[in-house]
């Protein structure tokens, strides 16, 4: 049963790729000329010397995605990502990447078809279908979903990043005034998001600049008590899966004018079924509030602003409690400054979860704070030298299991080189 | 000899009348913060022509606005009305050129060289001009119906070819806080020394130039 329920995953991620290669070929074949195609990526080396507790990536409850006491160098990531016009309206971006640590080698990361048709009246039409990022963060606009200001993403958009993809459809219609300003509603059915919330439930907000790939797995914290109270939970999560074949929405509003500012505003929930699971993955009922903000000052400068705040719960109920229930908030503002080849950004982070279940056991309780600074140097536009330094306090109570102190002041610095085209 | 005098008469006034529209030179200067100042329009109209000006005496030359490294060249284009506007493309990829401005709304799907047929700008106004494909291009098309319209050179500098008489003198930028057609001042052709004009721009203008890092060109969201 569980390997045919694998093999179906396999199937849909098989499809979803043949869908793309038939468009393609179907589009190039048709007519030569409106098959416009550019590849572009990233290559990202890094050498890190980290202050701190082992993280995700070793099973720990640490805020780094990789911790420990001590230095190296590593290749980061990846990425390339292809963009195909088909036809004038109808473009495909596919984006395949190889990330340190990650599940598989080499992977999907964003695989979608946008539909953006020239308008020469107020409104405008737009839409997404596939696999991408729900709109909710302001600062990973770069190549891959990279961010021009930092290397770690805040609290907020590493979660997005590890476990928030959309797959599936998403409408949007904007009206755009006579003096520029793009006012927008949109919407989104979604599937396979069913295990979103986990993270920030079990191990807690973080700061990372990981992006979930399709076929990806999350490790989860060792030792602190969800092998004994969840047995049925597998030993890795998985970031991308339907648990109930309940489909997902999000609805929100944006608005915004180039070079001045972007406001955004939505309402997701995942509707997953709690009490699911399947193969070892728990449904989990994530349903949030997320608001951003972004402003251009003077003086080159750029303000972002991020807030989120939601619950997920996650078990079958008993009276009115879940195994897991847990409210999460996090909130960021970071100011940047960019002169000429330079760029200086400061970024502080605030986050929290608190719970109300009937398992004190498993305590999910958190608060915490980050600062990251950073200076990048761009040369020739693709060579992109970075200097960073991220430093978290937190206090997560579960910290106890497994020997530590709850409070942790954990520090990482980051010097990197990124190469883009 | 009577029958001369009708002859002499016209002559006489033919004299006159081209004494009053002897040509001069309008010349200035603009800056912005001290900065000199490109791509500003400068128009006049006459005051208190003897002539009643008509679209349809201009006759138009037709123009060209250029797509060159993903960019529009020039990034603004004073016309006169009435002007048939070619859109090459220098690039090698595609472009996809529209504005919805209510001077002119079009599109046009840009494949290599020059479309055969040019796009006529017909009223008065600001078409602003962007790309469907590369979000940043920005370009601006002033559409006059002055008989006298030139652009400031990268000096800030600006020169008029015009009759002698009483001109009404508009400046124009598109990073300026004034709107197009606000009225600089009223001008006595010809005049004993050079203008000189200030504009006050924006904070954060955009230049309608590709992002400064490939980092941020090579990315598409989609939304």
């Amino acid at each position: 049963m569980a390997i045919s329920k694998q093999l179906a995953m396999t199937n849909k991620d098989k499809l979803l790729l043949g869908c793309f290669l038939i468009g393609f070929c179907f589009y190039a074949k048709a007519d030569p000329s409106l098959f416009d195609t550019s590849l572009h990526g990233l290559l990202d080396l890094r050498y890190q010397y980290s202050a701190a507790r082992p993280g995700e990536a070793e099973n720990g409850l640490g805020k780094f995605r990789v911790g420990g006491h001590g230095n190296r160098f590593r290749a980061n990531e990846a990425a390339l990502t292809l963009q195909s016009s088909l036809g004038w309206d109808w473009s495909g971006i596919l984006t395949v990447k190889y990330a340190n640590k990650q599940y598989n080698p080499l992977d999907l990361s964003e695989a979608f078809l946008s539909y953006r048709p020239v308008s020469t009246s107020a409104w405008q039409f737009n839409a997404r279908l596939g696999m991408f990022f729900p709109p909710i963060s302001l600062e990973n606009t770069g190549t891959a979903w990279s961010s021009p200001y930092t290397l770690s993403s805040s609290a907020i958009n590493s979660w997005v990043g590890e476990e928030l993809k959309t797959f599936g459809g998403e409408l949007r219609v904007n009206y755009q005034s006579k003096i520029g300003h793009r006012l927008g509603l949109f919407a989104a059915g979604l599937a396979n998001n069913d295990t979103t919330g986990l993270q920030l439930a079990w191990r807690g907000w973080s700061l990372s600049d990981y992006e979930s790939t399709l076929n990806d797995r999350l490790r989860l914290p060792n030792n602190i008590g969800i092998q004994a109270n969840f047995p049925k939970q597998a030993a890795l999560s998985r970031p991308f899966v339907e648990v109930d074949g309940k489909p997902g929405y999000y609805a929100g509003f944006s608005a915004e004018r180039s070079n001045l500012y972007s406001v955004r505003a939505l309402y997701y929930d995942n509707r997953a079924n709690p009490a699911a699971i399947s193969n070892g993955q728990y449904g989990w009922h994530t349903r949030f509030y997320s608001i951003g903000l972004k402003a251009e000052l003077p003086w080159s400068m750029t303000l972002i602003s991020q807030g989120l705040s939601g619950r997920t719960t996650m078990g079958a109920r008993l009276d009115t409690l879940f195994p897991v229930d847990v409210r999460f908030w996090a909130t960021s503002v970071l100011l940047s400054k960019s002169l000429n080849k330079h760029r200086i950004s400061l970024r502080y982070d605030r986050f929290g979860t608190n719970e109300w279940d009937f398992l004190p056991q498993d305590n999910n309780r958190e608060q915490g704070y980050a600062w990251t600074a950073n200076y990048n140097l761009t040369l020739a536009q693709r060579h992109q030298l970075n200097f960073e330094v991220s430093q978290i306090n937190s206090d997560r109570p579960a910290r106890l299991n497994i020997g530590q102190s709850p409070h942790q002041e954990e520090t990482l610095w980051q010097i990197a080189y990124r190469l883009f085209f | 000899m009577a029958n001369c005098l009708p002859f002499v008469f016209l002559a006489t006034c033919f004299v006159t009348l081209t004494l009053s529209a002897e040509a001069a030179t309008l010349t200035g200067r603009v800056d912005a913060d001290g900065n000199d100042l490109r791509d500003v329009v400068v128009t006049a109209k006459p005051l208190n022509s003897i002539k009643k000006y008509t679209h349809e005496k201009i006759n138009p030359v037709s123009m060209a606005l250029d797509q060159k490294s993903r960019e529009f060249i020039p990034h603004v284009l004073a016309v006169k009305v009435g002007t048939p506007v070619f859109f090459p493309n220098s690039d090698d990829i595609r472009h996809h050129v529209y504005s919805f401005s209510p001077a002119k709304r079009f599109e046009i799907k840009l494949y290599s060289g020059t479309p055969k047929k040019p796009v006529v700008f017909d009223q008065p106004g600001v078409v602003v001009v962007g790309c469907n494909i590369h979000d940043w291009m920005l370009g601006y098309i002033v559409v006059t119906d002055s008989p006298y319209v030139t652009k400031t050179d990268e000096q800030g500098n600006w020169s008029l070819e015009l009759p002698e008489g009483n001109y009404q003198l508009s400046l124009w930028h598109p990073d300026s806080i004034a709107n197009f057609g606000s009225t600089i001042d009223d001008q006595l052709v010809p005049t004993s020394k050079p203008l000189h004009h200030t504009i006050t721009l924006k904070a954060n203008p955009q230049t309608g130039k590709p992002p400064s890092t490939l980092q941020l060109q090579g990315y598409m969201d989609g939304f």
